[in-house]
C-alpha cells in the first residue's frame, strides 16, 4: 500500500460543552484533512471554537467539553475512543501542542532543561548523555544556545520562551505539530522571527502544521490552506494565496477589511459590526446572517451547507448561487488600486513648443 | 499647534538585584518629546523599550529619577497638595491594556463612572451624574443600558469602551492609552481605534496612544515616536516617518508588520533589545545594526531634526547617508 499522503483526517467533529442548563455545541460538524509536511492556518474570532477544536484534535477535550461525533484519523489510527495509554504512545512523538501562552505552559519552577529531560523520560529510558545531546540538539534547531537549558523561564525573554516550546514539541521530530496562536503575547518584530523560524524548521524538517490564530495577515505568507471558522462551523476553507485575493466569504473579507495597513491610502475601515453570537443562542439559517452586509431574506431562514465554489469550500447560499455582489470597491482600495478614486488620467502625454520670432509661441 | 505637554530630558531608572546591588535598569533615558491639543501621538516600541514606564511616568505613578514633564507649562513636580494631584489626574486620565482586569467585577459597570463623577467633578449635582454617564456612555458607542450591567455580562470590546468612557467622564485633555487594542480581536480593534479618532475630532482630546502595532498607529495617530531601549529613535509627522523611515530601527520594525498585500520581506533579525543595566556610551541599537560604525559605539547619538518636525537619533542617517538597513 502506497504511503498515504494525508497524515490527518478530521471527520464530521463536534464537540458540546455539557453543561447544566443545556448542551453547548462548540464545534460543530467540522472535516478537514491535513497532508504531510501541510501548513494548516485556522482563522476566527474569540469564540468560534478554534482552540476547541484543536483541542479535539488532540484528544485533550476535559470535561464539560465532550466530542458528540466524528473521527480524527492520524496516521490511519482513529485516535478517538484510545485510551490515556495508547494515547501516550502518539502524544509529543507523533503528534505535539504548542500552546498559546509560553509563561503560563512552562513550570515556572524548574528549569529548562528539567522539563526537556520529564518529557524524554516519559517516552522511553535514554541515558543522560542521550537526554543532554537531544536537548541541547533541539535548543540549537530553534537557534537558541544550549546553555539556557539551565535557565529558568523567568530569565528568557518572551520570544525565547515561545521558541523554546517549539524546541520542546519537536524533541522527538513528530509528524503534526499543532500550535494555539503561539505568537500573540509577542511584539511584531519577535512575532515575525518566530513565523520565519517555524517556516525554515518546517521546510528542514518536513512536519505537518496547523497554526491557529485571529491575525489573518500574520499568516498570510506562511500557511499553504486557511480554513475560516465562525461559530463552530467552518466558513471557509482552500488554498491561503486564493482566499487573500479574492475572499469568497462576507465573513473573510470582513476579516480581511479589519486591520489597518501601513502601505496604501489611508482608508477608514469599519471592522465587522456586532460580535460572534452565542453559541448557546444560535441564529436560525445562516450564522452569520445578523452582522452579513450581505444578507436577503433566505439567509435567515435556509440553514447553508459548504458549497464547493472555483476550487474553494464556502458556507454562502448567495455565493452558490452566484447572488453575491462583489464587494470590489472596498477590496480594491485596501490593495491601492481602487478604479473609483480616478477622475482624470494623463497618458503619454506630450507638447512640445517651438520657440517663434519676437518670443512668442508658432505652431 | 498649542503645545498641551512636554517631556523635558525625562530619565527614569529602576534599582534592580539584592539590597546591596548597585545595578540600575535605564529604563528610559534622556527622553525629550511634547503632545499638542487635538494631537494624536502614538508611542512605538517593542517590549521592554520603556512606552509604558513613560505612560506611568506622565500619570504620576512613578517620579521621574531626573528631568521633567510640563503639562500646560506647569511642571507636574510642583503638585503637591492632593487637589492639584486629583485635578492633573483627571485631565490626563490612563486607558489600561488588559479591559479584563481593569474594571472592578463585583460592580455593575456604572459604579466606575458614578464614583469618577463624584471624585473628579465634586460640581456636578448627584442627581446629574447618572445623565452625565449616560451622555459618557452614548460618546463612546455603548448603549445606556449598558451602564447596570456587570463586566463578565460584557464582551471585550465593550469593556475597553467602558475604560475610555471612564477616561472621558473626567472631562479630560490627554488620555494615556497604553495598548489599548493589543489584547483585542482583530476584527474588534478597528471600532476602538476610530472611537479613539473620533475623540480627538468631537471632544477635542489628545491621546498618548501605545503600542508596537505600527499599522494601527497608522491608522489613527498624527506624530509617531519609536523607541528603542529606553530611548528615542526616531519621531515625526507619521507618513513622513513611515514613507521615510531614517532609523535601521524603524526599518526593521516596519519590515516586521505583516502585510498580506505585500511581497514577504526577507529581513531575518533573530536578535533582541538589550537589557539597558548600567549601560555604556554608544547606540543601543548597534549589535543588530547592519551599518553600524566606530562611531556608533563610543557615542550616544543625540536626536537631530533631519526632515521637518522629522528627528532621527542615528550617526549613519545624520552624517547624510542614505540609510538602507532593511529593506520592508
Amino acid at each position: 500500500m502506497p504511503e498515504a499522503h494525508e497524515i490527518l483526517e478530521v471527520s464530521g467533529l463536534s464537540v458540546d460543552y455539557v453543561l447544566p442548563q443545556h448542551d453547548v455545541r462548540a464545534v460543530d460538524d467540522v472535516s478537514f484533512t491535513v497532508d504531510r509536511g501541510e501548513f494548516l492556518g485556522i482563522v476566527g474570532e474569540s469564540g468560534c471554537g478554534k482552540s476547541t477544536l484543536l483541542f479535539a484534535v488532540a484528544q485533550l477535550l476535559a470535561s464539560p467539553a465532550q466530542l458528540a461525533a466524528g473521527t480524527v484519523t492520524f496516521k490511519g489510527t482513529n485516535l478517538v475512543g484510545l485510551t490515556d495509554k495508547q494515547l501516550s504512545a502518539i502524544r509529543w512523538c507523533d503528534l505535539s501542542v504548542v500552546m498559546q501562552s509560553a509563561m503560563n505552559a512552562l513550570n515556572p519552577v524548574k528549569s529548562i532543561g528539567a522539563q526537556f529531560k520529564d518529557a524524554l523520560q516519559a517516552h522511553g529510558r535514554p541515558s543522560k548523555q542521550e537526554i543532554a545531546a537531544r536537548s541541547a540538539e533541539v535548543m540549537r534547531m530553534v537557534g537558541i544556545d544550549p546553555v539556557h537549558l539551565k535557565s529558568y523561564p523567568h530569565q528568557l525573554s518572551g520570544g525565547m520562551r515561545q521558541r523554546s516550546m517549539i524546541a520542546m514539541a519537536m524533541l522527538f521530530t513528530p509528524d503534526l505539530i499543532i500550535m494555539d496562536e503561539p505568537t500573540s503575547a509577542l511584539d511584531v518584530v519577535a512575532q515575525r522571527a518566530l513565523m520565519m523560524q517555524i517556516k525554515e524548521l518546517q521546510q528542514t524538517y518536513g512536519f505537518a502544521v496547523i497554526f491557529v490564530t485571529h491575525d489573518m495577515s500574520l499568516i498570510s505568507h506562511f500557511s499553504d490552506r486557511l480554513m475560516v471558522m465562525y461559530a463552530g462551523q467552518i466558513d471557509e476553507l482552500g488554498d491561503t494565496r486564493t482566499i487573500f485575493d479574492r475572499p469568497l466569504h462576507p465573513y473573510t473579507q470582513g476579516l480581511l477589511e479589519a486591520f489597518p495597513s501601513i502601505h496604501g491610502p489611508r482608508v477608514p475601515l469599519k471592522g465587522i459590526p456586532g460580535k460572534p453570537p452565542d453559541l448557546a443562542m444560535i441564529p436560525t439559517g445562516c450564522r452569520f446572517h445578523p452582522r452579513c452586509p450581505h444578507a436577503v431574506e433566505r439567509c435567515t431562514a435556509i440553514v447553508p451547507d459548504l458549497y464547493p465554489v472555483d476550487g474553494d469550500l464556502v458556507r454562502c447560499l448567495r455565493r452558490k448561487d452566484g447572488t453575491l455582489p462583489d464587494d470590489l470597491g472596498a477590496h480594491l482600495a485596501r490593495t491601492g488600486r481602487d478604479p473609483m478614486t480616478e477622475l482624470l488620467r494623463a497618458d503619454h502625454l506630450t507638447r512640445h513648443f517651438k520657440p517663434g520670432q519676437d518670443g512668442g509661441v508658432t505652431r | 499647534m498649542t503645545e498641551l505637554l512636554r517631556a523635558d530630558h525625562l530619565t527614569r531608572h529602576f534599582k534592580i538585584g539584592g539590597m546591596m546591588s548597585r545595578r540600575t535598569l535605564h529604563a528610559v533615558d534622556d527622553v525629550s518629546f511634547s503632545i499638542g491639543e487635538r494631537e494624536i501621538v502614538a508611542l512605538a516600541g517593542e517590549s521592554g523599550s520603556g512606552k509604558s514606564t513613560i505612560a506611568r511616568v506622565l500619570a504620576r505613578v512613578y517620579k521621574p529619577t531626573s528631568g521633567e514633564v510640563y503639562f500646560e507649562d506647569k511642571p507636574l513636580s510642583a503638585i503637591r497638595s492632593r487637589r492639584d494631584g486629583l485635578r492633573y489626574s483627571s485631565l490626563v486620565p490612563m486607558v489600561f491594556q488588559d479591559p479584563f482586569a481593569s474594571i472592578n467585577p463585583v460592580f455593575r459597570v456604572q459604579h466606575g463612572i458614578l464614583r469618577i463623577l463624584k471624585l473628579h467633578r465634586p460640581d456636578l449635582p448627584a442627581r446629574q451624574r447618572l445623565d452625565e454617564a449616560a451622555r459618557v456612555f452614548t460618546v463612546v458607542g455603548l448603549g445606556t443600558d449598558m451602564l447596570q450591567r456587570f463586566p463578565y455580562e460584557l464582551s471585550g470590546g465593550q469593556r475597553q469602551r467602558v475604560g475610555f468612557a471612564q477616561a472621558l467622564a473626567m472631562r479630560p485633555k490627554l488620555i494615556l492609552a497604553d495598548e489599548p487594542v493589543s489584547m483585542l480581536d482583530v476584527s474588534i480593534r478597528i471600532g476602538l481605534l476610530n472611537l479613539m479618532a473620533k475623540l480627538r475630532d468631537e471632544e477635542g482630546v489628545s491621546i498618548l496612544y501605545i503600542t508596537h502595532d505600527i499599522a494601527s498607529a497608522r491608522y489613527v495617530a498624527d506624530r509617531l515616536i519609536v523607541m528603542y531601549a529606553g530611548q528615542i529613535a526616531e519621531s515625526g509627522p507619521i507618513e513622513d516617518v513611515l514613507t521615510t523611515p531614517q532609523h535601521p530601527y524603524t526599518q526593521l520594525l516596519l519590515s516586521a508588520v505583516p502585510d498580506p498585500m505585500a511581497p514577504l520581506s526577507q529581513v531575518t533579525d533573530r536578535g533582541e533589545p538589550p537589557k539597558v543595566v548600567d549601560p555604556a556610551p554608544g547606540c543601543r541599537f548597534r549589535w543588530r545594526c547592519p551599518l553600524a560604525i566606530e562611531e556608533c559605539t563610543a557615542v550616544t547619538p543625540a536626536l537631530a531634526e533631519l526632515r521637518p518636525g522629522h528627528e532621527v537619533a542615528c550617526h549613519v542617517a545624520q552624517s547624510g547617508a542614505d540609510v538602507k538597513a532593511f529593506a520592508s
